[in-house]
């Protein structure tokens, strides 16, 4: 029973907005909870909020502030039918219009998706295979050199003898060892090198990629790519602290057109259609590194909306292909600083996740589909 | 291997142990002593629904007997089985 | 939720059972199996026809799926380089009937022992179309394969002297190859085989060639791994031959007119280390061929430029071939629950005959819808050996003793590696491309098994007469016969 409604909604402001991510871990936080938090907190959003998730402790499926239900999906390594078939699932039970996919690993299933999608009606903006790959980690000094960008100097390796040599072709020590998907770590030696390397391999398999580091200050910029070589609204921010993990708890807003300059590069370079974070390195030669781009928008999204460039309900609005974007003049010296939260679950919350594989609030609104909550979980569990 | 269960079933009676378990007709159960959550199959919640309500092992088996059509002796084997069970979670 | 609970629905029978959640991975749907699960055909074939004529378990392989296989991964290559030749590795199916098939379609035979070379030649494979490479090449073989004329690649020098000191002894110039091995920084480095670059031992033989009387090099040789994700690891690996066969030309007694790249191109099986599913962690065919191609045309357009003939590509896929061309059916013989909560299911077939399952997560279908929600699962092959284990997880709904299970893909490595430990190996069925079934493989029974044995003289009868005690005296043992309570 797939909800089939011709007249799907045109007005974003009344959509329903499925958005994964929704782990949201102090350590490491997804980014779906912040861009729903973004979209919740839009002034003119009245639609329903759906978190799509992958474990029964991913803390933004019961947050009642912000999603109005939560409903776990296969995990990226089950392929694109599995998703496919739990999508249709749970756009019969909740008639979505949008889904914000905010997660480098499911992004593929995602692509490989699309125009089934695309026939219900549901909206994504996401990139194409290619510019998902060239983007990727080991084409990225590829990629730089193509565009005129600095990126550090990177190698991929797959013999770890590379470690024990390396200071004589020109490798000091410390170096940032990466995965080819996940994970960077610093080495001060090559004995640190080669056990990182050893874990990497593990984890994600070969090739290892090993950077040289930049001494200097790390910048993020948020922004969305409208696919026609445009960039929609960036937010800059410098990171002020960092967790265990490198990641940023603490950051400000600021203004940096060379900055914004390198990501209008990257934009253009790949006709970048979707939201994407790129990761820079301002060296304290004075020239702007490329670390990284996400294809995603950052766990810190938030603080656009506080900044007043909302970029999660900017995206909702490209898609519905609003001719203004209502978006603030950039401003500096807006602070972010994270802090874990408790989330209170009832047992019956719980339960319903993780037998049903989902927990909704009542649809009141246009999408009625005549049955109590129980009943919609059996029909689709 | 009678007396096992037997002994189980006393234990877990004390103190309204069994009749606190809460439990969900989707099979999903709490129990609040402990905070652990479980997931019972179909028979698993006909039979804890039994014992629950006091009925021995006996009358457990001889009712899911009824209840499935399957012989006494099939039932009584896993009424004891579940037993042992329950004994290692609760 | 209550204390109290009413039960409409009670379900059918089954025992009784309790599992305690566990955190961490909780996520019922993270593994699911799409509902429409069911394969009640394979190659055209009902899978219950091919169990009641031939048995559970049973190999089974798709003759049209083969051959389009075939000529869809030639055609990728032969459409960007016209000198591109495939060669069918032996190692990774040798059933006779598939050989014949790849032959017909035109491939060359890549073996890497006596064994695979005797073979070919038995299956009427003409020497000059046999590639002979591998670390082992006794000399007898040596002898004959010169003879043939087939292709030799050299793994290391004593294979290159005594190559020369066979040829002198036949008074032949026996033009040969080498295989190399190089860093291309995108797979782990496979330094084992053949001669390495990096550190000389490629110009040592390149030295002790051109000093040679009778052998010519004609050939390099290179593999770079197995499963190989990433086609910029052959574009990598075809910069560096061509640039060593760059520095080569005009070498004494070297005119290099072959580039083997050997094989490693992935079929679509889920690695257990992949995090991603094959249809997105595999490119396609032609990327790899777009990849190889292209390096190849750039690394030799100075042929061109000096008016020499450009070389011939040979590539050795086996597993990207034959794989998803096989598939296994088995059946299950038995159930538990484990100790730990998970469902188990015991099938006619294990690692005996699923060899690949030490590293694949191979795709399991049921063949009848099944009532019962879906869990997770452990499948058990039938060998007194804890590593048996065909899927340590898998999520399917209750299985049943008879029910039948189909496996792939099973195509690679898995009729060659298999193992003769404890079973008879079964049937191996081609479902024709023309219609109808016929066994290119028959299942083995206790003449097979005995045929090699031989038993000295000594041992010729078996005497037992007050030898052996019984294991029981009589059929009244007082423990067997009391009922137990």
């Amino acid at each position: 029973m797939l909800h089939e409604n011709p007249m799907r909604e045109t007005n974003w402001r009344r959509w329903n907005v499925a958005i994964t991510g929704m782990n949201a871990s102090p350590e490491s936080p997804g980014p779906g909870f912040a861009v729903a938090r973004s979209i919740r907190e839009h002034r003119h959003f009245q639609g329903r909020i759906i978190g799509l998730g992958y474990d029964v402790l991913d803390a933004g499926l019961y947050s009642k502030t912000v999603c109005n239900g939560g409903y776990l999906v296969p995990y990226p390594s089950a392929g694109r039918d599995a998703l496919l078939e739990r999508i249709y699932q749970v756009h019969a039970l909740e008639g979505l219009d949008a889904i914000i996919p905010c997660l480098d690993a499911e992004l593929q299933n995602f692509i490989g998706i699309q125009s089934e999608l695309n026939n219900l009606g549901i909206k994504m903006l996401i990139p194409t295979r290619e510019q998902f790959t060239l983007r990727a980690k080991d084409h990225l000094s590829e990629f730089c050199r193509s565009i005129g960008v600095d990126a550090p100097e990177t190698k991929t390796i797959t013999n770890p003898l590379f470690f024990d040599e390396c200071e004589a072709q020109g490798w000091q020590y410390p170096l940032m060892v990466k995965g080819i998907f996940y994970d960077a770590t610093v080495a001060r030696n090559s004995h640190e090198a080669k056990a990182i390397f050893a874990k990497l391999v593990h984890s994600w398999g070969y090739p290892v990629l090993v950077q040289k580091i930049i001494p200097g200050d790390e910048y993020d910029l948020a922004a969305i790519g409208d696919g026609h070589c445009r960039m929609l609204g960036a937010v800059m921010m410098r990171k002020r602290g960092l967790t265990e993990k490198g990641k940023a708890w603490a950051g400000v807003t600021v203004v940096d057109e060379a900055i914004g300059k390198v990501a209008e590069k990257i934009i253009r370079g790949l006709a970048w259609r979707g939201p994407l974070e790129v990761e820079v390195m301002k060296g304290y030669d004075g020239k702007i590194y490329l670390i990284e781009i996400n294809p995603r928008f950052p766990a810190w999204i938030y603080l656009s909306h506080a900044v007043g460039r909302n970029l999660p309900a900017a995206l909702l609005q490209t898609l519905a292909n609003e001719p203004e974007l209502d978006l603030s003049p950039p401003k500096p010296g807006t602070f972010f600083i994270r802090h874990a939260q408790e989330l209170i679950v009832e047992l019956d919350e719980f339960e319903s996740l993780y037998v049903n594989g989902g927990i909704s609030t009542p649809i009141q609104e246009t999408h009625h589909t005549g049955l109590n909550d129980n009943e919609k979980f059996r029909a689709a569990s | 291997m009678t007396m096992a269960a037997a002994e189980l079933l006393k234990e877990l009676s004390k103190d309204d142990r069994l009749s606190r378990i809460a439990v969900s007709d989707t099979g999903f159960i709490f129990d609040p002593q402990t905070g652990q959550s479980f997931t019972l199959n179909k028979t698993g919640l006909v039979t804890l629904s039994h014992l629950k309500k006091g009925s021995s092992i006996d009358e457990t088996a001889d009712q899911l007997a009824r209840q499935y059509g399957v012989t006494e002796e099939v039932a009584l084997n896993s009424v004891e089985a579940f037993l042992l069970q329950l004994g290692r979670y609760l | 939720m209550d204390s109290s609970v009413d039960i409409t629905d009670i379900g059918t029978w089954e025992p009784p059972f309790i599992q305690p959640h566990k955190m961490g991975a909780l996520n019922k749907f993270g593994q699911r199996t799409l509902r429409d699960n069911i394969c009640r055909e394979v190659f055209g074939v009902p899978v219950n026809d091919l169990v009641r004529r031939y048995g559970s378990p049973v190999f089974v392989v798709g003759e049209k799926h083969l051959r389009q296989n075939i000529r869809r991964i030639k055609s990728a290559f032969e459409q960007r380089y016209n000198l591109a030749v495939h060669g069918w590795s032996y190692k990774t199916n040798y059933i006779s009937a598939i050989c014949r098939i790849l032959h017909q379609e035109g491939s060359l035979a890549e073996v890497v022992s006596k064994f695979e070379y005797e073979k070919a030649r038995f299956l009427g494979v003409p020497g000059e179309q046999i590639i002979f490479n591998g670390p082992n090449k006794p000399k007898d073989i040596l002898r004959r394969a010169i003879e043939d004329g087939a292709l030799i690649q050299a793994d290391h020098m004593e294979e290159l002297k005594m190559l020369e000191a066979v040829a002198d002894e036949l008074g032949r110039i026996v033009k040969i190859g080498i295989r190399i091995n190089f860093d291309t920084g995108f797979t782990e480095p496979w330094s084992r085989f053949g001669f390495n670059l990096e550190s000389g031992q490629v110009n040592e033989a390149i030295n002790f060639i051109s000093r040679s009387d009778h052998l010519r090099l004609s050939s390099l040789h290179s593999h770079i791994g197995t499963f190989v994700l990433e086609p910029r690891a052959y574009a990598e690996q075809v910069r560096i031959m061509c640039e060593l066969m760059r520095k080569l030309e005009g070498v004494e007694n070297v005119a290099i007119d072959t580039i083997d790249i050997g094989g490693g191109i992935p079929s679509r099986n889920a690695l257990q280390t992949i995090y991603l599913p094959p249809e997105q962690a595999v490119p396609d065919i032609n990327e790899y061929a777009d990849a190889i191609c292209e390096a190849l045309l750039a690394g030799t357009r100075y042929r061109k430029e000096i008016g020499k003939e450009l070389p011939r590509l040979i590539f050795e896929s086996g597993r990207a071939v034959i794989d998803d061309a096989e598939v296994l059916i088995t059946s299950v013989v038995g159930t538990k629950r484990l100790p730990d909560g998970r469902r188990a299911a015991i099938l006619d077939a294990g690692t005996n005959l699923l060899f690949t399952a030490y590293w694949y997560n191979h795709q399991v279908k049921m063949t009848r819808n099944a009532a019962g929600s879906e869990e997770e699962t452990v499948l058990y092959g039938p060998l007194c050996m804890n590593i048996d284990v065909v899927r340590h997880s898998i999520s399917l709904p209750p299985l049943a003793a008879g029910d039948h299970l189909v496996i792939s893909p099973v195509g690679a490595y898995n009729n060659t590696q298999w193992l003769q430990f404890i079973e008879y190996r079964p049937n191996v069925v081609l479902a024709q491309e023309s219609g109808g079934c016929s066994v290119i493989r028959q299942a083995e029974d206790l003449g097979v098994m005995m045929a090699q044995d031989q038993i000295p003289a000594h041992l010729a009868s078996l005497d037992l007469s007050g030898k052996i005690r019984p294991l029981s005296r009589s059929g009244n043992h007082p423990t067997l016969n009391r009922k137990l309570v």
